[in-house]
């Protein structure tokens, strides 16, 4: 029966090939076809006022040792032997950007002083965005043990997200906020002075907690 | 020969009992290490944390970017390859924000003009403010069968690219986008003191 079947299979392979085998004379054709099937979009439309000051482009490589464990407990002794040619490692290079800006969207009268010529603008602190990343998929180097499986598109994706919250993470150590601070009064101070006010008696504040921190002057 | 027989059938009987006190030893053994005692435990173990790696910058540059229109895309993306028995599949889901607004490195000289309390804005076009807008490190993979390459991956990130840029960047959400610099612009000048706001695009 067995036999049957495998002789069946032979028989309708040797079919295919050589139906293909015509077409390719007649018209040269793709070794696959990719077909979209499941087109489908959530999209959210949101207005908002941010003035985006700095922009920074960080470059990671996310790395992952995957090694096959045998981890225990036996008899109050620990046990922890690594199998042979049970490792996977995977190099993902990605490429992010971030944005700092300034919220204006509750930008009022209470955010200005004016003293006659003198003028200052109170502004909120400024904050980060990852508004892009790029995995570089071709560079992504992966590296399989004999008795493990390659590295599903799942769990390359889970390193993704992991590399990119590692990136979310390492922002208060950028300076970006800085940064854009000072951004921000050179992007402002232009605009105060096309409305006729001197350089000199322009300031650009932020408020951060309690305390104001001036930058201009 | 019956005698040799019995001996036989003797040797025999000491070997099956032998084997069952084996086995009744092993299965007790068994039973101690990993029922009886509450500490013994042994599994497979794999971390899926990555490792600890360093963010390189690689430019830092000032902008002047206002954003008034965020559209926010989740685009479901999927190929299929047609194989002689079965189809493979590649199913992702592709997330991006579309930010629209104004470059403030665009205006040209002159933009403002002020006339005691009236004040005259021409601000240069709305447009898309970055061409990137994809965050693909937080795609999420939907569902795989068969093997896929980089190259499979990158045409499904091109694919939801122009999706997402066909159903994000339309007419409506660009003058949606006007009508809020509009507002802003009109509300900030208005908190600067100015009575009389106009406010247009350049051409």
């Amino acid at each position: 029966m067995k036999s049957i079947f495998s002789i069946a299979c032979l028989v309708l392979i040797f079919c295919g090939m050589s139906c293909s085998g015509n077409n390719q004379e007649q018209q040269p054709r793709p070794l696959y076809q990719s077909i979209d099937t499941v087109p489908m979009l959530i999209m959210q439309i949101q207005q908002c006022a941010k003035l985006h000051t700095a922009e920074y482009h960080i470059h990671k490589i996310i790395t992952h040792d995957d090694v096959i464990q045998f981890k225990g407990n036996l008899l109050h002794q620990n046990i922890d032997i690594k199998l042979p040619l049970g490792q996977r490692k995977v190099a993902i290079p990605m490429d992010a950007t971030l944005k700092a800006y300034i919220d204006f969207s509750t930008f009022s009268k209470e955010n200005i002083e004016r003293q006659n010529e003198l003028i200052t603008i109170l502004l909120p602190d400024p904050k980060v965005e990852l508004t892009s990343s790029k995995i570089n998929q071709k560079e992504i180097r992966t590296f399989v043990g004999l008795t493990r499986a390659g590295f599903s598109d799942e769990e390359l994706s889970q390193y993704e997200q992991q590399g990119r919250e590692a990136i979310l993470k390492s922002i208060p150590n950028m300076g970006i906020i800085e940064m854009a601070r000072e951004n921000a009064a050179r992007t402002l101070i232009p605009m105060l002075e096309q409305m006729g006010f001197k350089e000199s008696n322009i300031t650009i504040a932020f408020r951060k907690d309690k305390t104001i921190q001036r930058l201009t002057n | 020969m019956n005698t040799i027989r019995i001996n036989e059938l003797k040797i025999k009987g000491k070997r099956l009992t032998l084997a069952t006190f084996g086995i009744a030893a092993f299965i007790l053994v068994f039973w101690y290490l990993f029922f009886s005692e509450k500490d013994n435990h042994l599994n497979f173990v794999v971390d899926h944390q990555i490792d600890v790696t360093p963010e390189q910058i690689q430019s830092i540059k000032a902008i002047g970017e206002w954003e008034f229109l965020s559209v926010s895309c989740e685009e479901l993306v999927d190929t299929i390859r047609k194989g002689l028995f079965s189809d493979d599949h590649l199913v992702r889901i592709y997330f991006g924000t579309m930010r629209l607004g104004i470059n403030l490195h665009q205006v040209k000289p002159g933009w403002m003009h002020v006339d005691g309390d009236s004040i005259e804005v021409t601000l240069p076009p709305v447009g898309l403010l970055d061409r990137d807008f994809i965050d693909e490190a937080r795609t999420k993979a939907f569902y795989e069968s068969g093997k896929w390459t980089a190259k499979d991956r990158e045409a499904l990130y091109q694919k939801a690219y122009r999706q997402m840029l066909s159903h994000g960047l339309t007419q409506q959400n660009m003058e949606n986008a006007r009508l809020n610099a509009k507002t802003q612009f009109r509300r900030m000048m208005q908190a600067m003191g100015y009575n009389y706001v106009s406010i247009r695009f350049e051409e």
